[in-house]
């Protein structure tokens, strides 16, 4: 967990300019002193610390880290097929089917299990293609403004415009309800908010004095964005993120649930959608996917809160 | 495309809307004789007309509005209805009809036998069920209340073809007016003889009919109007239904929601109404792609399967199980064909003489399986269940969802397909609903619910057309007996269950419609025994 937010969040730094790159690691307080270059990893090291202060952010990682766990191992220590039936349709809860069969005699087990792996790729993969997209629309809109910006913010409008679950609807309807598909279409459908945080943060770094000098120093276009204005927009980025993977695993379930999920591919959200219209004959098909996906957006949400308060300048200061 | 995204939508959203909204005809329901029946419905038809279209969801209205020559009892023996007698000539090659003499249409014009010459016609021209009236060369009116129906050949088929939702009786005056019969405007503003006119249609969402005063039965229809609320969410329709905001909610299949309404105090559920429909719950085969094309291969699909774990676990022993083409239901049903007992052995020996070897993995080969959307209980749910069970022989099934009927007619009609789930009807006589599956003269790419496994046995056509002209009733059984025997040999369909279609009516009613043909026949004889609670 360390490393990888340390990765993310040490701004690369700036090898002409060094000194005010790692000033600018701590954008909104323009009025900081310059520090020197050997202090530059400090302020993830500082996020870290602020991050394990905080009581619920490390809670959430427990639970995150205890669910990927599962997810990665669960399937080598539970070898159950989830697709295959074992045993009786809506056998409850007992010593040979430990959360009980579904409506086919499925074990609730198994499905948990292996759907986690489904249910959590998805939301990764997912929340990965709307902060590629949502970043990219979003540097190139906020960093060079002009025509550029209004056509990017008009596509992005249209996007937003379009009530999402519905169009991911479409688009998985049009598709095919297949993993893939369905992935692509959360990310395709989501990645707006992304892009509208990420336009500000530009817009609001660009014409700062630092971006100014590396641009004096003969710093391209490209090399600004990735190197310079990118690594000091990343804060509110990674938090964006984190709570995007929580809403696309609601997608995926929220998708299942409507019907179109993949039927071939166990996951949290198909088990409560295809689960759903036995509720009163097995609460246990339903009760135990929801909670699961309960619970992984409850810890995506408290580690994302965590990071947001780590990173937070105005907090960390305090 | 766009149409069915759309009213798949729709039907998602519409039926949320229903929940709760209260209906303003349910008040007026009156006690004793006469009064409304609100039915609650999820099938939607698209016009009233039915001499041009199939299905249940227009058989319905269309039974209500208009007559046939001749109705059914529930022991499959005919009655009179238009027609106060009819005869079949001894060489089989024309029937006489001598119809009623005071029918008249809703619009006061007398119904004679110049509209039945016509109705007869436009249904052999335009009905989907092709071979229905196939023999049928033309009819003869020697007077306004005789008419005679010529055959090329005999046709015993044909009383089950006049049934009212196979023969509605159209007015030549209405329909006549050399407007194309399928987009005729009058479909959906249909006039008939039958005991209730049509009121009023919002698409989607409800029809009304009406109590026609001048019905040809004295002292019928009782009731004074129905309402048919369409209701998409099946949810909905069930929660209306509990609460008696419905009297009466046919063609229930999903076994949970039988299971639910009886136990609803005020509720009578019955079986009852749907011989005639005779509604099959398949896994059909592409028997012209490879490895299916092998009947080993469809023989070891069938003995993997366990139908008795899907007909009484899966299925709650709602639905009885099916062996063969021909319903249980029916006079002509053959029970001793070969049963495919559920036999792994056997099952992994056959698929080892067709040369299916299992590879490292124990995996023989990769198939998809297809359902129609929406009906999970008789449709995914098997299919997911034959993934679990062929897997146990070294098949793989990849189940593919269709998001929606269309999508799912296309793949199987166009032979885009491995195997597939599917319920299709017999429609009574096998001449009408069972042939077009099976016949290779049907094999017609593109058609959905003609013979989509491309299956091709000259014996059975040869049967099957004998069977057609057959008169002697005993003779013609024992052909379709041996149909039967060959097609349950051959597997082109592993046949798993009938459709369990249950009806559920508010306990006042009385007359209840427990005929071959069910709600899909003229619901004349219904009325409240006791007023409805509100």
């Amino acid at each position: 967990m360390s490393t990888v937010e340390q990765t993310l969040i040490v701004a690369p730094t700036e090898p002409s300019d060094a000194g005010i790159t790692a000033n600018a690691a701590a954008p909104g307080t323009t009025s900081a002193p310059a520090q020197p270059v050997a202090k530059a990893a400090s302020p993830a090291r500082a996020a870290l610390r602020q991050f394990l202060r905080s009581p619920s952010g490390v809670a959430g990682a427990i639970m995150l880290l205890l669910l990927i766990l599962v997810a990665i191992l669960g399937p080598i220590l539970w070898p159950t097929d989830p697709l295959e039936i074992v045993g009786l349709p809506f056998a409850p809860p007992d010593p040979d089917a430990l959360l009980g069969t579904d409506y086919l005699g499925r074990d609730v087990l198994a499905g948990l299990i292996h759907g986690g792996r489904a249910t959590m790729t998805v939301g990764a993969v997912a929340a990965f293609i709307t902060i590629i997209i949502g970043v990219s629309v979003g540097a190139l809109s906020g960093f060079f403004g002009g025509w550029i910006d209004s056509l990017l913010v008009k596509i992005s409008e249209f996007f937003q415009v379009l009530p999402p679950l519905l169009f991911a609807m479409v688009l998985v309807t049009l598709f095919g309800p297949k993993l893939t598909t369905i992935t692509i279409a959360i990310g395709a459908v989501s990645w707006t908010p992304a892009a509208r945080l990420t336009r500000a943060e530009f817009m609001r770094l660009r014409d700062l004095d630092f971006i100014k000098a590396s641009r004096a120093a003969g710093a391209g276009n490209w090399h600004l964005i990735m190197r310079v204005v990118l690594p000091n927009a990343l804060p509110p980025i990674i938090v964006s993120a984190t709570l995007a993977i929580g809403v696309a695993i609601l997608f995926e379930g929220g998708l299942s649930f409507l019907g179109l999920g993949d039927p071939n591919t166990m996951s949290w959200g198909l088990m409560i959608g295809q689960n759903r219209n036995y509720v009163l004959d097995a609460w246990w098909a339903v009760t135990f996917p929801g909670a699961a996906i309960f619970l992984a957006v409850l810890a995506v949400s408290l580690v994302g809160d965590g990071i947001n308060d780590a990173v937070n300048p105005r907090l960390r200061r305090r | 495309m766009m149409l069915s995204k759309r009213s798949f939508l729709t039907g998602a959203l519409g039926g949320m809307a229903m929940i709760g909204m209260p209906f303003e005809t349910r008040a007026q329901s009156a006690g004793g004789r006469g009064g409304t029946l609100v039915v609650g419905s999820s099938q939607v038809p698209r016009h009233f007309n039915g001499a041009v279209q199939s299905g249940i969801a227009t058989a319905m209205p269309s039974t209500q509005i208009f007559a046939s020559p001749l109705r059914f009892d529930e022991n499959w023996k005919p009655q009179p209805y238009l027609a106060k007698s009819w005869e079949v000539a001894p060489d089989g090659l024309s029937v006489t009809l001598k119809l009623v003499d005071d029918a008249v249409f809703h619009d006061g014009k007398p119904v004679t036998s110049d509209d039945v010459a016509f109705s007869v016609m436009i249904i052999k021209e335009n009905h989907p069920f092709k071979t229905m009236l196939a023999a049928v060369d033309k009819v003869e009116t020697p007077d306004p209340k005789t008419a005679v129906i010529k055959l090329a050949h005999p046709h015993p088929a044909l009383l089950l073809a006049m049934s009212p939702a196979l023969m509605p009786i159209l007015p030549r005056h209405v329909y006549g007016d050399g407007q194309d019969i399928k987009t005729h405007p009058a479909n959906l503003k249909p006039i008939g003889s039958g005991p209730y006119k049509f009121v009023e249609y919002k698409q989607g969402d409800y029809y009304t009919l009406e109590k026609f005063e001048k019905f040809f039965i004295p002292g019928r229809p009782k009731l004074d109007k129905i309402v048919v609320r369409l209701i998409a969410d099946p949810n909905a329709l069930l929660v209306s239904t509990e609460r008696g905001e419905i009297h009466a909610a046919p063609f229930i299949t999903g076994v949970r929601d039988i299971e639910r309404l009886e136990k609803v105090q005020d509720l009578v559920v019955t079986e009852k109404g749907f011989a005639g429909i005779g509604a099959l719950n398949w896994l059909a085969f592409n028997t012209k792609k490879k490895p299916l094309d092998d009947v080993r291969v469809r023989q070891a699909i069938a003995y993997a399967a366990n139908r008795d774990f899907i007909v009484k676990k899966l299925m709650g022993g709602k639905a009885p199980p099916s062996t063969g083409p021909i319903a249980p239901g029916s006079p002509l049903y053959e029970a001793r064909v070969e049963q495919y007992k559920f036999d792994i052995e056997k099952s992994k020996k056959l698929l080892d003489e067709a040369g299916l070897k299992p590879n490292a993995d124990g995996v023989r080969a990769t198939m998809t399986i297809d359902y129609i959307p929406g009906g999970d209980e008789q449709q995914r749910n098997v299919a997911e269940y034959m993934r679990s069970a062929l897997k146990r022989v070294g098949l793989n099934l990849e189940v593919r969802a269709a998001p929606d009927f269309p999508t799912w007619a296309q793949r199987v009609s166009n032979y885009d397909f491995d195997m597939t789930m599917d319920t299709v009807y017999n429609w009574g006589d096998p001449v009408i609903g069972v042939d077009r599956t099976y016949l290779s003269s049907n094999i017609r790419k593109g058609i959905i619910w003609s013979n989509t496994q491309q299956y091709s046995n000259p014996k059975v056509d040869d049967i099957l057309a004998k069977a057609a002209v057959e008169t002697a009733p005993e003779k013609r059984k024992a052909l379709y007996s041996e149909f039967q025997k060959i097609v349950v040999e051959d597997v082109p369909i592993f046949f798993i269950n009938a459709t369990p279609y249950y009806n559920a009516f508010a306990k006042g009613l009385s007359g209840l419609p427990t005929t071959i043909w069910g709600v899909a026949s003229p619901l004349d004889e219904l009325y409240w025994a006791t007023a409805p609670k509100t």
